[in-house]
């Protein structure tokens, strides 16, 4: 019920969403991998935040899998005490799965977003109910040591197909449009 | 002084906004979703301008600007909407409830400081 090129697409456009908002500086390095397998598989880390992007068509979950471990927690926070990590990962995501949502809001109509949750990593064991029809894995790793996940899980209510022109120009953030 | 509301559920944003405009001057007030957001500005004529998030719970930004402009009956306050939503169909119904312009986070406080200041005096 997904096409070769959507599975392509959401990928593409989660890559792209994580790269342009999880790294903090434009110095810090990020790699993204996408991992073999299409299972929801348990990750090392305890905690998960979810967001979802549906239409009428299709329900994305992105999860991220992640710790508040010393260097992971440093970095988000930027070993701020005043921050507190799960609000500001949180922020982090939103800024993320926004990303994601304006881009397939050019291809589906009606898309909407959630807020954030964050969740136990048991919880997973649930995603299953929603009998995803494409799941996929990243592994994120950014400046060699902070390490975290993330699930895509894409649930379809009717055929998904679309293409994601990868040279397409990213939307332009943080100016005022007047109206 | 004229004072700025700033609406948004994530601590963070309201942190990083508030910050901003303070460091910068001005008065600024927080409320952390819609429903409080209209009790702050019906409790407070010092605000003229409310920077909101659209997607909150309890109650979203624009229900919120809709009932500033239907229940308060307040045509004078300016309203911006400060999101991760660009939706045209949400624009729209922006417009209609009388907002006043549109930002896709993230923010970036330098490139909006002056307008901002015009919309609070």
């Amino acid at each position: 019920m997904i096409s070769e090129d959507a599975k392509k697409g959401v990928n593409h456009l989660f890559t792209r969403a994580a790269r342009a908002n999880l790294a903090l500086a434009p110095s810090d390095t990020i790699t993204i991998e996408q991992l073999p397998g299409t299972a929801i598989v348990d990750t090392p880390q305890q905690r998960i935040l979810v967001l979802t992007v549906a239409s009428y068509v299709f329900r994305l979950l992105t999860i991220f899998h992640v710790d508040n471990d010393a260097a992971t927690e440093s970095y988000f926070t930027r070993s701020d005490p005043e921050r507190v990590f799960g609000e500001v990962f949180s922020e982090l995501g939103n800024l993320c799965c926004g990303a994601m949502n304006r881009d397939l809001g050019k291809h589906f109509l009606h898309t909407g977003m959630s807020t954030p949750y964050l969740l136990e990593s048991q919880c997973l064991a649930f995603l299953k109910a929603l009998k995803p029809a494409y799941v996929v894995q990243h592994r994120i790793v950014i400046n060699d040591s902070v390490v975290l996940h993330a699930t895509l899980c894409l649930c379809a209510y009717a055929p998904i197909d679309f293409r994601v022109d990868s040279e397409m120009a990213e939307e332009a953030t943080g100016e005022l449009e007047l109206f | 002084m004229a004072k700025i509301l700033v609406v948004d559920d994530s601590s963070t944003v309201r942190d990083e906004v508030a910050g901003f405009l303070k460091g910068h001057g001005l008065d600024v007030a927080t409320a952390v979703d819609g429903k409080d957001g209209l009790a702050k500005l019906k409790a407070d004529a010092a605000i003229r301008l409310v920077v909101s998030d659209v997607n909150m719970p309890n109650m979203d930004g624009l229900t919120m600007a809709e009932k500033i402009r239907g229940e308060l009956k307040n045509a004078s306050v300016n309203l911006i909407m400060l999101t991760t939503e660009s939706s045209p169909s949400m624009k729209e119904r922006g417009k209609a409830a009388g907002i006043k312009g549109w930002i896709v986070k993230p923010f970036n406080g330098s490139v909006v400081l002056e307008t901002f200041k015009k919309l609070a005096a």
